[in-house]
């Protein structure tokens, strides 16, 4: 009796972990299978298997347009917090602590707010203030930098603390340092891993947001979200073409968010449950 | 303060003053200029559309206030289905997250580093997979030619999953992300519940079950319950999966907030006031999750 006791609940904790993992890997599954399939509309597996998709997509130039734009863009806006963020948390840790409200505040907003909802905002405001800014890559890559911020800030932050920034300060002026020197060789290289965990989840937003890309700018900036849309439920939908492409997404996406993990060891893996650690999906 | 001295006296009253301007000035400039563009565009291109939505939504094609397009989108069957389905669904999602997700947050926590570092990595490469990505995935398995359809098909059951296009094929497409995102955010609250408070209940012969009802439950509860406020909010939130998912114009079977603003948006720039009414209600949405999520995490503080 002891024994039924204790084997149910094991049962079960199996049955819903066993569950868990085929329901998380299941869709990537059949998207690696899409990947490689030659026809597959009839049976659990396909027909037969050929990676002439891979080939194909390579020689495709619409889609070597679409990576190379999505790219750039994402490096865009990567450069962009780079460059906006780090000297206006540094400045709060240093000089202004009066700043960090304002960062603190303004970084609630994507983290709660639906991306469409903060697109239309960006459309309406440009519409009626700059409507030369309309429908422009430039507008799009503010507003990738404005909703990827948070995340930036909220890594670099972290790192800035942790270094005790405030005291290196002190201690390399104390030494007779300018604080471009301060920044450069002292602040710099020690927040380092703080800057490149920020920079990838910025560059991953960047390259799979869908929202903002097909409001501000639609067709006329062909993202992989886009070409994605259009293969899935497009007139000429091609789901090998698709997965191709999903996959070497999620390759990308994957292997930034493990090299910021490796970056993070012993503190990458969970989040903790306050605004200020988490990658919004 | 003569004419005689005017020439000087000007120039001496205004050295007087606009040093210490500048002064202020450079004062200013001093402490807030390495920030200042950063908060250009985060109150540009995060606070100020807002803002011009909340304007917007009051006013009418004349451009002068109006309450017409919220009477409009308040008593509008469609806008009315739109939203409760989006209540629906961002409850449904968050429930079933919270339903699977904390018993298994509970277990990871309870494994040892190795066993808990694999479990965190499956999950953290799960999350990564999102967006039109993850939508086509969900048609690949339950679409018309998906895997779990053909499946299905081939063995001669005579049931059908959920299509990726309904109710349900969209809170199985949301939790994929839901659920990870849920275990990894309770996951640090479940070590709160020490393992002496076990032995302590055990010692005073409470059950497994009376200890979760009496002790685990209450301590772990505003854990789950903004687990819960964030997947919430985040499904009601959630745009390129369900255009993707649900089709558009008349095939559309689910009617969501977030896709009737889309619509509106791409179809012209009247009617972007109603649109403005349901960005407006998502704000709402945001803003109350949002302290009740505050108050519910100020809660944990009293165990400690």
């Amino acid at each position: 009796m002891v024994l039924d006791r204790r084997l149910l609940p094991s049962l079960g904790r199996g049955l819903l972990l066993t569950g868990l993992v085929i329901y998380l890997l299941l869709p990537i599954g059949a998207v690696l299978l899409y990947a490689f399939s030659t026809r597959w509309t009839n049976h659990i597996l396909p027909d037969g298997y050929t990676a002439s998709h891979w080939l194909q997509a390579l020689a495709d130039p619409r889609l070597v347009a679409v990576m190379l734009r999505t790219l750039g863009l994402a490096l865009l806006v990567t450069l962009l917090d780079i460059l906006l963020i780090v000297p206006a948390i540094y400045w709060q840790w240093i000089h202004n602590p009066r700043i960090r409200p304002h960062l603190e505040l303004t970084a609630a907003i994507p983290f709660v707010l639906p991306y469409v909802v903060i697109a239309f905002g960006i459309l309406s405001l440009s519409g009626q203030f700059l409507p030369a800014a309309l429908g422009t890559v430039w507008l799009l890559a503010l507003g990738h930098g404005a909703i990827a911020f948070p995340f930036f800030y909220w890594a670099v932050d972290n790192a800035m603390a942790a270094a005790d920034v405030a005291l290196l300060n002190e201690v390399a002026k104390t030494c007779g340092a300018s604080p471009w020197r301060i920044l450069a060789q002292v602040i710099l290289p020690n927040i380092s891993a703080g800057i490149a965990t920020g920079s990838m989840l910025v560059f991953a937003v960047s390259f799979n947001e869908f929202a903002l890309v097909q409001i501000l700018v639609g067709a006329r900036y062909e993202t992989v979200s886009l070409y994605s849309l259009d293969l899935l439920t497009g007139t000429n939908a091609d789901f090998n073409k698709l997965a191709v492409i999903t996959v070497f997404t999620f390759g990308i996406v994957f292997s930034l968010s493990a090299l910021s993990v490796y970056l993070n060891r012993g503190q990458g893996q969970t989040r903790r449950l306050m605004i200020g650690s988490r990658s919004k999906v | 303060m003569g004419q005689a001295l005017s020439p000087e006296g000007t120039l001496s009253r205004q050295g007087g003053r606009s040093p210490s301007l500048r002064q202020a000035l450079t004062r200013w400039l001093v402490n807030w200029l390495p920030a200042l563009p950063m908060l250009v565009l985060a109150y540009g291109l995060l606070a100020a559309p807002v803002l011009a939505l909340l304007l917007q939504s009051f006013q009418g094609d004349d451009g002068h206030f109006t309450l017409v397009n919220w009477v409009e989108v308040l008593t509008s069957r469609g806008d009315r289905r739109a939203i409760l389905t989006s209540l629906l669904l961002g409850s449904v999602s968050a429930t079933t997250a919270l339903l699977v997700g904390a018993p298994i947050a509970w277990w990871i926590s309870q494994l040892l580093p190795r066993g808990r570092s694999l479990w965190l990595s499956l999950l953290n490469t799960a999350t990564n997979f999102s967006g039109i990505g993850l939508a086509f995935g969900f048609v690949a398995i339950l679409g018309n030619y998906g895997m779990i359809t053909l499946a299905f098909q081939d063995l001669g059951v005579p049931f059908m999953p959920p299509a990726p296009n309904t109710f349900w094929g969209l809170v199985l497409a949301y939790n994929y992300t839901n659920i990870p995102l849920f275990i990894l955010l309770t996951i640090a609250g479940m070590g709160m519940l020490r393992q002496d408070w076990w032995e302590a209940a055990q010692t005073c012969g409470a059950t497994q079950a009376r200890f979760w009802r009496s002790i685990g439950l209450p301590i772990l509860a505003p854990f789950l319950g903004a687990g819960w406020l964030l997947v919430f909010t985040w499904s009601i939130g959630l745009y390129g999966i369900p255009f993707a998912l649900a089709g558009n114009g008349a095939t559309r079977k689910v009617s969501l907030i977030t896709l009737v603003i889309g619509d509106s948006l791409q179809a012209s720039i009247s009617g972007q006031g109603e649109a403005a009414v349901l960005a407006m209600v998502l704000l709402m949405i945001a803003v109350i999750s949002l302290l009740t999520y505050r108050w519910m995490l100020g809660r944990t503080a009293r165990w400690f």
